[in-house]
């Protein structure tokens, strides 16, 4: 025991593991077809990660899980990062799966955590909307009881697979509050009448849709949790899956910062590798410091979630430098590579692109430096 | 695997209090004190009292053998002892002294150890840096300060510059060529010479943050032939470059106190923003405060996990991300953090951060000094010279 901040032997390899499998299975070509692929995601790949046991790593074993840690999971999503990994995992397995676990009943948990674990059309969380905020004053959508149902009037955006999702599983308003009273989740069916799912362009590429709910209607048994306050676990949720996604930007910053430092040892001009010239150099750093301190930070954030200690302003810090770092690290890996980069054919462009939805996902970097200070009892 | 538990045994937990007893009875009122960039007779007085009662502990000690004047605890006793002594916002013990006992602790005889720790250990002894030059700072090797043996003796001509609170030591841990014809790198011995030797003759270089940092020259000063530390020829590798260059330390890795007080003082400009109010809000609820404040916890808490990985590397014998110019990162995320911490908190502060003292200056004038202080972050090397050791030997660049 004492102070170490490398993964244990077990937890590389799940990261070597992971990174050949994606290795062989998705190359960029699949990264790309999928920008644009009337599927979602890649379901084959989709099922071979299911058997792999990646999609309920989390869940209790009860559900079909393997009841793993933050910390074991860290270097799955940093290969899930490295790779670009067209599919939903932080969607459905950390924020749908995560709030099932944690606010579902035993029966929906029974129900429903197999069914993501196995590989299933995905339940996928729908937590933003128009208005663009993280918290809980964000949240906007309408639920009104009517009888033993409930009737959804609102629009959640930047919802990932919403089209071939089974449900989504969507934080509305049941009551005014503040601080986050209020607010419940449903499991909602996106085919649902009253429901329209419109997928709309972004600059990741990526399956995102807006959801538009006029008059649609739940049943009772769809509320996951108590009625008016879902909002603590759900931001709770929320800051364990921002580590998670900090993690998938380390997962790109190695990746990133190995096309740089390839690129600038290869590529000369005035008679030397550009890599030989300080500026060149600094660029180069830049990354690699970027890199380093979003790793640290996520590393300690997860080593706080999974020994049971406060994790909240840990995990806002590592989102934060992870959501800067995902704009600076691609940033300078541009400038080393100019024109070359710029051209859609390289590959470096895809991670710059969802670097830039991965910076916003789960709190951008003003909102995360805003809670580190509430977190740290400012 | 991941662990950022110092002190997980009832043992360990009953050494951290101790420690934190001894602080509270030792230093019982907040004092900053920053040893390299103050002058004042009776601080220094107060500050080496402080350092003397640690020392009669042998906790300046702690983790060298028993033979030597150390106690032989373990190194994760020594970092929950730093971890203390940095929360308590401990005057950082003048850090040659330290890099001089890990040498001698390494490379030393015998003999050198029994003559030289004790004092180190008591801090009755005061030891100055003579590495830079004005010819040769971030680039070292350039040096020209000459050694050579004359029978029984050392014969040492040449000229030391930026001798951080040199005046105050008694003692200097001096580097010179030995082997003019030798590549650059492999002709460097490293001598121990007393500052009263004839032929020294120190002159003061005042900074721009009330330090005193020296000249120092030495005229055919004769040091005996047992002054050499390490191997001849030999002190670029064992001593200088081998330890990271800067922040090296004695017997195990160190939370680098020298460096963390950024940590103290970004609690205190914390407590600032929490007590002050401004056009009728409390400060730290500024959201572009509160932005710049979030901004700095990222980076303050970046560095302290720096330090925590090295002293995991150390202790696992790991290799680290960036292999051996981690170290080098580490650096220079410190020295470029180090001024945008300072002009930072000069902008949270605000313009009465201008006033150095008296009743009307805020956080005591300190930070208006941290400030001024931030321009010598070049110590040990530039940051410039960090990245470029990271760029090279970190991430395969060409030279």
């Amino acid at each position: 025991m004492g102070i170490d901040l490398q993964l244990s032997e077990e937890q590389e390899l799940i990261g070597s593991t992971a990174n050949e499998f994606f290795g062989k299975n998705c190359p960029p070509e699949l990264v790309r077809e999928y920008e644009t692929s009337a599927a979602d995601y890649p379901a084959q790949l989709w099922s071979q990660m299911a058997e792999l046991g990646w999609l309920g790593m989390p869940f209790p074993e009860r559900h079909g899980g393997l009841g793993l840690a933050t910390l074991d999971m860290v270097p799955l999503y940093i290969e899930l990062g490295r790779h670009l990994v067209p599919c939903p995992v932080l969607d459905a397995v950390a924020l749908a799966g995560g709030l099932i676990c944690a606010l579902g009943s035993e029966e929906q948990q029974k129900a429903l955590l197999p069914g993501i674990a196995r590989g299933d059309a995905p339940i996928v969380s729908a937590l933003m909307e128009p208005d663009g905020g993280y918290g809980p004053g964000a949240i906007q959508l309408q639920a009104q009881r009517s009888g033993s149902e409930f009737t959804l009037h609102g629009t959640k955006v930047l919802v990932g697979c919403a089209r071939s999702a089974s449900r989504l599983l969507c934080a509305a308003r049941t009551a005014a509050g503040e601080n986050g009273e209020g607010i419940s989740l449903f499991l909602v069916d996106p085919q649902a009448p009253g429901t329209s799912v419109e997928r709309t362009p972004n600059i990741a590429g990526h399956p995102l849709y807006a959801v538009t709910f006029e008059k649609a209607s739940v049943p009772e048994e769809a509320l996951v949790g108590e009625l008016g306050s879902a909002w603590p676990i759900l931001y709770e949720t929320m800051m364990k899956a921002a580590v998670l996604q900090s993690a998938m930007v380390v997962g790109a910053g190695e990746r990133v910062l190995e096309m740089t430092t390839d690129y600038a040892r290869e590529r000369e001009q005035f008679g030397q590798a550009i890599g030989k010239y300080q500026a060149v150099q600094y660029l180069c750093t830049d990354i690699a410091m970027h890199l380093h301190r979003t790793r640290l930070l996520t590393l300690q954030a997860a080593w706080h979630i999974d020994s049971d200690r406060s994790f909240l302003r840990e995990a806002a810090l590592a989102k934060a430098a992870a959501s800067r770092a995902a704009a600076a690290m691609t940033f300078a890996a541009h400038e080393v590579h100019a024109g070359v980069a710029f051209v859609i054919d390289y590959d470096l462009q895809l991670y710059t692109r969802r670097a830039k939805h991965w910076e916003y996902n789960l709190g951008d970097l003003r909102y995360h430096l805003d809670r580190a200070c509430t977190e740290s009892g400012l | 695997m991941v662990d950022l538990c110092p002190d997980d045994t009832p043992e360990l937990k009953a050494w951290r209090q101790e420690v934190r007893d001894f602080l509270e009875k030792a230093l019982p009122e907040p004092w900053t004190f920053w040893y390299d960039y103050d002058e004042d007779p009776a601080s220094w007085e107060r500050y080496l009292d402080f350092w003397r009662q640690v020392g009669k502990k042998r906790w300046t000690a702690l983790t060298w053998p028993t033979e030597y004047y150390g106690l032989g605890r373990p190194a994760i006793e020594k970092w929950i002892l730093e971890e203390e002594f940095v929360n308590h916002d401990v005057p950082t013990y003048p850090v040659i002294g330290m890099h001089v006992a890990g040498y001698l602790l390494r490379h030393g005889t015998h003999e050198q150890r029994c003559k030289h720790l004790k004092g180190i250990a008591d801090a009755t002894v005061l030891w100055g840096e003579g590495y830079s030059e004005p010819g040769a700072g971030s680039d070292l090797a350039r040096l020209t300060t000459k050694a050579h043996r004359d029978g029984d003796e050392w014969v040492i001509n040449g000229q030391k510059t930026l001798g951080t609170a040199a005046h105050f030591c008694q003692w200097m841990s001096v580097l010179a060529r030995t082997d003019p014809d030798g590549p650059r790198h492999a002709g460097i011995s490293c001598f121990l010479v007393p500052l009263d030797a004839p032929g020294i003759e120190m002159l003061p270089l005042d900074n721009m943050a009330d330090g005193r940092q020296n000249m120092t020259y030495f005229d055919d000063v004769r040091v005996p032939a047992d002054s050499l530390l390490g191997d001849e020829n030999q002190a670029w590798t064992q001593i200088w470059f081998g330890m990271g260059g800067e922040r090296l330390d004695n017997a195990g890795p160190s939370l680098g106190p020298h460096a963390m007080r950024i940590l103290p003082l970004l609690n205190r400009v914390i407590r600032y923003c929490r007590q002050t109010t401004r056009g009728g809000r409390r400060l730290g609820d500024d959201p572009v405060v509160r932005q710049q404040l979030g901004e700095l916890m990222v980076g303050v808490e970046a560095l302290k996990l720096q330090a925590y990985e090295l002293y995991g590397i150390a202790q696992s014998g790991k290799a680290s991300r960036f292999g051996e110019a981690s170290m080098h990162m580490h650096q220079a995320v410190y020295k470029e953090f180090w001024p945008h911490l300072a002009q930072v908190c000069m902008e949270i502060v605000g313009p009465m951060a201008q006033i150095q003292g008296g009743k009307w200056a805020q956080l005591n004038g300190d930070i208006e000094h941290y400030f001024r202080a931030s321009f010598g972050n070049h110590a040990g090397g530039t940051s410039q010279l960090k990245r470029m050791v990271l760029a090279t030997r970190g991430l395969g660049l060409p030279r």
